[in-house]
């Protein structure tokens, strides 16, 4: 970080209370649709800034040092509401070198076509695939003498299928993000049941029932309920002893993802529901300031361009204590698998109401009975959480942008239209 | 700052010398500014300087682009060399980090002057609230192997959020959109936007579930057509409306284009981010298919119609939508209310999506007010529009209303994880027999 300047200027500002933030990311994205590649390499820095000038917080980015200069002086032109500064963190890491040119991703196109065509016996074919690999480096430094540097990979991309049965046709698109290497297996699996399941145009067969949902789906639920996580006021609904079913702990551990959050604060597991009771939240600096404790290392940055802000960072079931997702199948007597989500999940906290659109197959004493194009649950929030009878054992995690994991779930007593 | 065109383009011009090869950079500086409003206080405000500059080359369907993120000489020698090396070219030789770019000229402080504008209105109207402004203003400059570069700039406005507003059963939380460009008039538009969305209501029923007549009013069918005719007509995308060429689809007196040149409308564009000086596209001519978005790799040589657009310099140029513009009718907004007689008048759609291969769409409302014998009835809560393109289109009743009002609280789409300004104005129109679901 070649910003002594800045960081002059920082302290001339706000004595002691300023960050400074440099990202540097290097890519290359390889996408094919069936014609000639499209290639983009992308060489990016960012820069931030957060400083509390006479006790007024401001924020200023700017895509190199001299533009995150200028920002700055732009932001000191208007005044904010006045708020005490946080507690800056004082962690310091050894410095990590800037990303090299990144080498081409893998080509998979012709590999993940045929598990497509071979998964969906024909009835889809893979229509487009974008792959893009990585690396970045974060770095943080503040006035309190933090100094962090944190380094990550990364391997994802999105892939879209059509599926046609006579004159019917899907599409469906399904992001992806691989931590290891490729699973084009399961990649292969999601496309082909989202682009061919709602192909059987069948209805619910159920009003209600027991309810399947693929780890796909149980992370995508996950996902949208965080903002129960970092709320600092929860809606009136909420008894934290019995937020969820007993068989229920969440967690958020980004540990195996990087030593220090985005403000410089170290990792930690929080484990945010015990048993279905909700037992913590999560802090990034600025709201643990606010609630008067210490930030719980959950300070994001979703872009350089904004400032970081409370949230998940790799938030999941706990599966210690699960049964096999083929013990929960046995289970249903009468139900749906949700397989794929059709329609993003919808949460109204305030009215205690969700709303979940899904393809999937219908399900009586356990077995498979025919595809369901396309089916609703909907209802109160509150009970959705207390009827998760059972968590099994085969959690994964997807990209919601943050890891969010889940394995196989099963609710009871679901509505579905 | 503009950089040295013929400079640049000597660079790149070895780089398209087959026929139909293209060689382009691109360059854009963006100051955005940020308000976060809570409560009648700024609790937020970030400025941001934001540059980069891409060098793409395209041929025949392959395409490799490379990206540095600063807007200088040295940002695009650094990316044109990523280019030449990406395409197995010799690159140029690299030379040493150019200087600093000098101050921009001070501006007056539109933090600070929409700060205090703002803060009154809410004040006056909403005093509880979660909002936030933002003020973007982007330059770019397109530099072309051949032919002439091209500047261009936008100042585009947008306040977004939630705000408690009187219902007759107490307070309700209500979302509001407002998107458009920075000018003499906008303030005043945005203040009778928000007195009209803080208009006390009954408190919602839900709509309902099943097939319904519906009316769209107050600008918003402008969403309606964007998914269904703009989208499906992006070059690039094969829907079910690219075999149709001149098919009638619709109701003689339905004309639609698609206009990047209406610069009043969030939307609009100078010249697309190929350069390109846009010009309107009729989608649906007298209701029959018309035209379609092009950009220069879709089009033959200079058959463009200026629909080629980035979200970022970081992104290849898409063919996409700008602004949906459906012609006037002859209908009164009461004469359009008692042909509906029994059904639903929705004044505000917020979100949809469209699946081009099979033409099934969906449209988001947040409420909406029950139609009978031609009169406003109960206020309904929320729900979701659905059906297909063709049989969407068919529906659509004859005689539209004669005002065309613009659509503010559209302003962004989405499309490959590109987001680009979008915006539409329509007249109330009446479509039988839709789908309707209420929702969460």
């Amino acid at each position: 970080m070649s910003g002594a300047v800045l960081r002059q200027e920082l302290e001339r500002r706000a004595p002691q209370e300023w960050e400074l933030y440099r990202k540097r990311a290097e890519s290359r994205q390889t996408s094919f649709s069936g014609g000639p590649p499209r290639t983009v390499s992308r060489s990016e820095e960012g820069w931030a800034a957060r400083w509390w000038e006479s006790g007024l917080p401001r924020f200023a980015a700017g895509s190199t040092d001299s533009d995150l200069r200028f920002a700055i002086r732009d932001a000191a032109r208007a005044a904010s509401a006045p708020e005490p500064p946080p507690e800056w963190p004082s962690s310091k890491s050894p410095p990590v070198e800037d990303p090299s040119p990144a080498e081409a991703p893998p080509e998979l196109y012709d590999a993940l076509s045929r598990l497509v065509a071979a998964e969906s016996r024909g009835d889809a074919v893979l229509a487009e695939l974008s792959v893009s690999s990585g690396a970045r480096t974060e770095r943080v430094v503040n006035g309190r003498g933090a100094d962090v540097s944190v380094r990550a990979f990364s391997l994802e991309g999105f892939a879209r299928a059509t599926g046609r049965k006579e004159a019917r046709v899907c599409d469906a698109r399904v992001l992806f993000r691989w931590e290891g290497p490729p699973e084009l297996d399961a990649l292969a699996r999601r496309l082909s049941d989202r682009a061919t399941l709602p192909l059987s145009e069948r209805a619910s067969p159920l009003a209600h029932g027991e309810w399947l949902l693929d780890p796909s789906v149980g992370a995508a639920l996950l996902a949208a309920l965080a903002p129960l996580f970092t709320a600092s006021a929860l809606p009136t609904w909420v008894q934290r002893g019995q937020l969820f079913s007993k068989q229920v702990t969440v967690v958020d551990d980004a540990a195996a993802d990087g030593a220090f959050d985005g403000e410089g604060t170290p990792t930690r597991r929080v484990v945010l529901v015990d048993e279905g009771a909700l037992r913590a939240r999560l802090y990034d600096l600025r709201s643990a300031r606010a609630s008067g404790t210490s930030s719980t290392g959950h300070g994001v940055r979703t872009s350089y361009r904004t400032p970081p802000a409370a949230g998940p960072r790799r938030l999941f079931f706990e599966t210690s204590r699960g049964a096999s997702a083929r013990d929960l199948l046995s289970a249903v007597k009468r139900g749906l698998f949700a397989s794929a989500l059709t329609s993003p999940v919808r949460m109204n906290f305030e009215g205690d109401r969700f709303e979940v659109e899904f393809t999937g197959i219908s399900i009586v004493a356990g077995r498979a009975q025919g595809p369901v194009a396309g089916a609703r649950a909907r209802g109160r929030i509150s009970q959705l959480l207390r009827r998760i009878s059972a968590v099994s054992t085969d959690r994964q995690f997807f990209a919601s942008p943050y890891p969010a994991g889940s394995p196989t779930l099963l609710i009871e007593r679901a509505e579905f239209d | 700052m503009e950089l040295d065109a013929p400079r640049i383009a000597g660079w790149i011009e070895p780089l398209a010398k087959r026929p139909g090869e293209l060689a382009e950079v691109f360059v854009e500086s963006r100051r955005e500014a940020v308000l976060e409003l809570e409560d009648g206080q700024v609790t937020g405000l970030r400025a941001a300087r934001i540059s980069g500059i891409s060098a793409r080359w395209a041929h025949a369907g392959a395409e490799s682009l490379a990206f540095v993120s600063r807007a200088d000489e040295a940002g695009a020698r650094d990316c044109v060399r990523a280019l030449q090396v990406s395409l197995g070219r010799a690159p140029l030789p690299s030379r040493a980090g150019s200087p600093p770019p000098p101050e921009t000229p001070a501006e007056s402080s539109d933090l600070e002057r929409w700060s205090r504008r703002l803060t009154a209105v809410l004040a006056r109207h909403a005093p509880r609230h979660r909002l936030r402004w933002t003020l973007v203003e982007s330059a770019r400059q397109v530099i072309p192997s051949k032919g002439a570069a091209a500047s261009f700039s936008r100042r585009l406005l947008s306040l977004e959020g939630t705000f408690r507003a009187a219902s007759r059963r107490g307070d309700e939380t209500r979302a509001f959109a407002f998107h458009a460009p920075d000018s003499d008039a906008t303030a005043d538009e945005l203040r009778n936007a928000f007195a009209h969305a803080v208009e006390p209501r009954d408190a919602p029923v839900p709509c309902g579930d099943g097939a319904m007549d519906i009316l769209l009013a107050q600008g918003c069918a402008a969403v309606l057509f964007h998914e269904i005719l703009a989208h499906p007509l992006e070059a690039g995308e094969a829907s079910l409306l690219s075999t149709l060429e001149q098919a009638r689809v619709a109701i003689p007196e339905l004309d639609v284009r698609d206009d990047p040149t209406r610069l009043e409308l969030f939307g609009g564009y100078e010249r697309d981010d190929e350069g390109v000086k846009p010009r309107a596209v009729k989608l649906l001519d007298g209701g029959l298919l018309a035209g379609r978005l092009l950009g220069q790799g879709h089009a033959p040589p200079g058959g463009s119609t200026g629909h080629a657009r980035r979200a970022a310099p970081s992104d290849s140029p898409l063919p996409r939508s700008s602004n949906v513009m459906v012609a006037a009718g002859h209908a009164t907004a009461d004469e359009m209310a008692r042909r509906l007689g029994n059904g639903l008048w929705i004044g505000d759609l917020r979100g949809g999506s469209v699946e081009l291969s099979s033409g099934r769409f969906r449209l988001r409302f947040p409420r909406a007010r029950r139609i009978r014998r031609g009169r406003l009835a109960d206020e309904c809560g929320a729900g979701v529009l659905s059906g297909e393109i063709l049989s969407t289109l068919k529906a659509i009743e004859p005689g539209l209303g004669r005002e065309v009002r613009p659509y503010r609280a559209l302003g962004w789409c989405s499309r490959a994880g590109q987001v680009v300004p979008v915006q539409g104005a329509a007249p109330d129109i009446l479509i039988r027999g839709m789908s309707v679901r209420s929702s969460a």
